[in-house]
């Protein structure tokens, strides 16, 4: 919304400068967004009417004009193809600004002297929509009865300052200059200066003889007024008017249409002229659209409709899309004799989806979609009637038909001044509070000692509605900076988080401390992205959600795992240059039970994490190794540690986007723990990946399960280890695990710990064999161990290895 | 004898002088007071003396060999402290060669800023609060106010999935989850954390964001109560010298609105980029919830108040770190996630 200062001092007197106005509006909730001088920048830009045109004798597309400026007459050269003799111009003298910055100078064009420059719009600073057609391509044509020789802006109405709103969706009142006057006189203490309605209706023949209203279906337009106006003289409006409409943003077109325009923006109530001659039977017919039907609307535009939308017709065809823009068969032109003027109220949500179905928004759909003051309506036609009267385009026949049927009673709310002090934290007088409702012309009963019973605006309806509403009215005014900051009493309240969270942030630190980045990546992804990860058809990673109405076609799905977003970020790392990763994501995943969804999906919080390239930064003489499966293994022991989670599973696993002989899954129970692997080969290159990544997955849920945050404390041992080292040769089909299990079930209770120290194949290892060195840990809690006893169990292993295993010691 | 005394004394200390290294002083010892040592001997001719001279040449060779004893004792120590001088002047290293450091992760600037929100609002007695972050239409829209074709659903253009499921465009259904399955009428602190998700994706807006809300209700929880509560939260986050004013709004499931406002961290309020020039920042949405909202989940507006409130958490950490993109919180860039 685009409101003037000077249109807005029509109706309110103020001495306050734009700015500070415009601080007290934001300030009680009605915020300026933007304040504009029009005619910012422009100096010494007269009138001057072009007297004489010659043909510049070097060159053809320029033109020698003379000007008339009331005391002078000068010669300017122009290129401009518009301009005529007789023509009133903006002239720019010599030593004039212009908002481009451009000073105007005495000057040599091709030879011929000119003093000064014909201005078009845009020099101007005016938007090339709000002037008339034929003045956009060129020289800004003034009225031919413009004075000569006088500073241009007060003739456009660039003296002026315009306000815009950016208004919320509450303050349906406040789309209009006279709700904002009401705000402003609030504020500033002034009053309202109400338009005087005195209509003078002329001859005989009734409107509601003339013209007739049906509304088909109550709901969906609560009223519909309408009134007849005869012996239209279509023609253009005066100045004023069209420079208020145009600090609006809106261009003149004629009387009749600016008339309308302009009570809609000085009371809020939209409207429309029929051409009375063009309505078949002279009959409005408010229904639903027909499925299917069409309407060619003003702006030219064949539009299909559905039965969600409400038209007003004749008796033979829509005329008009309601709410949203009228139809082009009965517009008002320059032959119309007769207009039939109707105002009315809509449903405002079937105007919201009309106008949005349509992709057609209008100055009249934004205001009915918030709604207008239904008690206003018919204000509003004899404001419009009374503008047309005066300027003498038309006389006005006597009455309005007014189809109204279920009358609406304004609102009451009762309340105590306690009350709003309890509620606000105040300690505002009843006497302020009745001020602040009064000025905002609430009407009260105060005869009550305590109680307060408001009659609440029509224009504020939509609004207003209980106590907390009255509250918010006296705290605007009041001034939220003349409230207090207190801090809640009562009981105090644990402040805790959930242990999800808890093991959320411990997961996070662990990984932070063992070299890991956190990414974030988005919950959506792509068909594309699940065929890259290779996940079979069956999986439950496959039916992930569709989004009804994606923002680009990037992003089609809700993600079934993490695992997609890490590769994805590690191709736009390698892309960018960025080596050596450590990364990891905590986040939701989606799975829904079936689809389409019937119930909520599980979100299930999963932990991915990848690394590739080096093992450490590089740095001088150290850096040049490289991470592995094992790396991305340790990791998951770090969480899992971290975590206290002990006595877990570790086994060869598989996984659809790791490689068959790299991946290991952790259980502990029933429960997965963990994937761990190396991306599959074809997996990276779908992702355009050409190193070695390793991922490990957990799932956030298992391990808050298994999680033992605090553990218990064991005793410092008193007496002393002994440590045999056991080095093997055995076939390398053996899994290291395995004869560590071997190793701590055959080596009795003395045995404390085992120790793989050393992994070796090559060398002096025979082809199909490696090499294991286990460091076995012997300890006893009551005594000193002996030679003989540790010599014996580690007698006892070895020997069962070389059965079990075929390992020999090396 | 004394004579040999002295002259035994004067020679030995003379070599000690000389000696440079620890095989020199042995050689010393031995020669002078090993078991053949020089005033060994000597010491073996007491018994040839007078009785009368015994003690007193007896009571000189103690004197001699003290002093030989404290001589080569200092002496070992002065050639141990110039070797191990000598030891460390040839172990110099270039100290301003770069440090070997452990790599340490870095935490995501989101969920820095996240967990700095979350203590403080800890600190002040709020738990937190977890939703789905695909939600119902009821607890989205409809439990905050905002029936089917409410204009205000604009504001939020959502993700649907089905005409019942979305993606929560904010997290206050959380508020209305918790107040659901608290008992009716008691009270209520929580801040809910969490993605949500909004139709829009340009420089300024990205589909998919954090926020923080907050809920208190109470008894006697007034609209001065929210304002002291945000007031402290700005405090904590940004400093005490940052300015907070709260303008009136609108939002349907609060009664009355306020936008939060902090002086520009950027300008210190003087007018920048940063703030277009007015000097503040909006930082938070809030009001006192609104009585339909309470009704609406079993509470009663009439026996029990509350306030609400809700922050973009991007928009914090770029207001904090200085970030000037909000895209980048996304690219999951590693040049940019090691800076903080």
């Amino acid at each position: 919304m685009r409101a003037s200062i000077k249109w807005l001092k029509e109706y309110v007197d103020f001495q306050e400068e734009p700015e500070v106005l415009a601080e007290k509006l934001t300030r009680a909730g009605i915020p300026v967004e933007g304040i504009t001088y029009l005619g910012e920048n422009i100096e010494n830009v007269v009138t001057g009417k072009i007297v004489g045109i010659e043909p510049h004798p070097n060159a053809d597309k320029l033109r020698i004009c003379k000007l008339n400026t009331g005391k002078e007459e000068l010669i300017i050269v122009t290129g401009a193809a518009n301009v005529r003799e007789g023509h009133i111009v903006p002239v720019a003298l010599v030593g004039a600004k212009l908002p481009n910055g451009m000073k105007i100078k005495e000057s040599k064009l091709r030879g011929e002297m000119s003093y000064g420059m014909l201005c078009s719009a845009a020099e101007l600073n005016i938007d090339s929509k709000l002037v008339p057609p034929e003045c956009r391509n060129g020289i800004y044509l003034l009225p031919t009865d413009t004075p000569l020789g006088v500073d241009i802006k007060p003739v456009l109405g660039l003296d002026d300052v315009v306000l815009e709103f950016e208004l919320t969706a509450n303050r349906a009142d406040c789309f209009s200059v006279l709700g904002l006057a009401r705000e402003i006189a609030v504020l500033t203490g002034g009053s309202v200066k109400k338009n005087m309605l005195n209509l003078r209706e002329a001859g005989t023949e009734k409107a509601g003889s003339l013209a007739s209203i049906v509304i088909e279906d109550q709901a969906l337009c609560p009223r519909f007024a309408a009134r007849v106006l005869k012996n239209i003289k279509v023609g253009p409006s005066p100045d004023w008017m069209k420079r208020y409409l145009e600090a609006a943003g809106m261009r003149s077109i004629n009387n009749i249409v600016d008339v309308t325009n302009f009570v809609m923006l000085e009371m809020g109530q939209p409207m429309h002229a029929y051409d009375y001659n063009l309505v078949s039977k002279h009959k409005l017919i408010v229904r639903k659209a027909r499925q299917g039907e069409r309407l060619t609307t003003l702006d030219d535009v064949k539009r299909e409709l559905t039965d969600e939308m409400i038209v007003i017709a004749d008796e033979v065809q829509a005329i008009g899309i309601a709410g949203v823009m009228g139809g082009l068969a009965t517009e008002v032109t320059d032959s119309t004799q007769n207009v039939l003027l109707e105002a009315a109220s809509f449903h405002s949500a079937r105007i919201r989806r009309t106008s949005r179905a349509l992709g057609l928004r209008s100055e009249a759909s934004g205001r009915f979609e918030r709604g207008v003051d239904i008690v206003n309506i018919t204000k509003a036609l004899d404001r419009a009637a009374k503008l047309l009267e005066d300027m003498g385009a038309c006389t006005v026949c006597p009455g309005v038909i007014d189809e109204y049927p279920g009358m609406v009673l304004p609102q009451q709310i009762t309340f105590t001044a306690a009350e709003i002090n309890a509620y606000l934290g105040t300690e505002i007088s009843k006497q302020e509070m009745i001020n602040i409702l009064r000025s905002l012309e609430f009407e009260l009963d105060t005869t009550d000692a305590e109680k307060i019973m408001v009659t609440v605006p029509t224009w504020r309806a939509g609004d207003v509605s209980r106590m907390a509403d009255i509250s918010e009215e006296i705290a605007r005014i009041h001034g939220y900076d003349n409230i207090s900051s207190t801090m809640p009493q009562g009981n105090t309240l644990r402040g805790r988080q959930s242990y999800m969270q808890t093991i959320t942030d411990k997961v996070k630190d662990t990984l932070a401390g063992v070299g890991f980045d956190e990414i974030i990546s988005y919950s959506f992804t792509h068909p594309a992205t699940l065929d890259k990860l290779n996940i079979p058809a069956d999986s439950k990673e496959r039916s992930a959600i569709e989004v009804l109405n994606p923002i680009t076609d990037d992003f089609p799905l809700l993600r079934t795992n993490l695992l997609g977003g890490v590769l994805e970020t590690i191709n736009r790392n390698l892309s960018r240059k960025n080596e050596d990763l450590k990364i990891y994501e905590i986040g939701r995943v989606y799975l829904p039970e079936s689809l389409p969804l019937k119930e909520l999906p599980e979100e299930r919080l999963l932990l991915c994490g990848a690394l590739f390239g080096r093992r450490q930064e590089m740095s001088w003489n150290t850096g040049r190794e490289t991470v592995d499966f094992y790396d991305a293994k340790g990791a998951v022991e770090n969480i899992l540690e971290g975590l206290g989670v002990s006595d877990y599973q570790v086994a060869r696993g598989e996984h659809h986007a790791m490689h068959p002989g790299k991946t290991a899954v952790i259980t502990k129970g029933e429960a997965v723990l963990a994937t761990i692997g190396e991306v599959h080969p074809k997996v990276l290159s779908a992702f355009d990946i050409n190193r070695k990544v390793y991922v490990f997955e957990l799932d956030m849920e298992v391990l808050a399960k298994e999680a033992q945050l605090i553990g218990t404390y064991q005793a410092l041992p008193k007496f002393p280890a002994m440590t045999r080292d056991l080095a093997l040769i055995l076939p390398d089909t053996k899994d290291a695990l395995a004869v560590m299990q071997a190793i701590k079930s055959k080596a009795g209770a003395l045995l404390s710990e085992v120790r793989l120290f050393d992994v070796y194949t090559g060398g002096q290892i025979p082809e199909g064999f490696k090499s294991l060195a286990f460091s076995l840990v012997f300890r006893s809690h009551e005594r000193t161990l002996t030679d003989e006893e540790v010599d014996a169990a580690n007698k006892k292993v070895l020997a069962h290895l070389e059965k079990t295993f075929e390992a020999k010691l090396r | 004898m004394e004579q040999q005394l002295n002259d035994l004394r004067q020679t030995a200390m003379a070599e000690l002088q000389d000696a440079s290294d620890m095989e020199k002083l042995t050689e010393i010892r031995v020669k002078y007071l090993g078991k053949k040592g020089s005033l060994t001997s000597l010491l073996k001719g007491l018994g040839s003396l007078s009785p009368e001279e015994r003690p007193r040449v007896g009571q000189l060779v103690n004197v001699v060999r003290a002093a030989m004893e404290e001589a080569l004792t200092a002496k070992t120590e002065a050639i141990k402290e110039a070797a191990l001088e000598k030891r460390l002047a040839s172990e110099k290293i270039d100290v301003t060669l770069p440090g070997r450091k452990a790599a340490i992760g870095h935490k995501h600037p989101v969920t820095l800023t996240m967990n700095r929100i979350k203590e403080i609002f800890m600190r002040m007695g709020f738990s937190i609060e977890e939703g789905p972050e695909i939600e119902q239409d009821y607890f989205n829209f409809e439990a905050m106010n905002l029936p089917k074709d409410h204009p205000a659903r604009d504001m939020q253009d959502s993700f649907y999935i089905t005409e019942e499921f979305l993606l929560r465009t904010h997290t206050s259904p959380v508020q209305a989850r918790t107040m659901q399955k608290t008992e009716p009428n008691q009270p209520i602190r929580i801040i809910s954390p969490g993605k949500v998700f909004r139709r829009d994706y340009d420089a300024t807006h990205s589909p998919m964001f954090h926020q923080v809300e907050g809920l208190v209700v109470d008894k006697n929880v007034s609209f001065s109560d929210l304002k002291g509560t945000l007031e402290m939260f700005v405090h904590e986050m940004f400093g005490d010298n940052v300015g907070v004013r709260l303008r009136p709004s609108f939002f349907p499931f609060t009664e009355p609105s306020a936008e939060v406002d902090i002086s520009c961290v950027m300008c210190h309020g003087q007018g920048c980029r940063v703030c277009s020039g007015t000097g503040w920042l909006e930082i938070l949405g809030s009001g006192m919830v609104h009585p339909h909202v309470l009704e609406m989940s079993g509470y009663d507006p009439n026996k029990v108040s509350g306030f609400a409130f809700g922050m973009g958490v991007e928009r914090i950490a770029m207001l904090v770190y200085g970030i000037d993109d909000l895209r980048l919180f996304y690219e999951n860039d590693l040049r940019f996630l090691r800076q903080f």
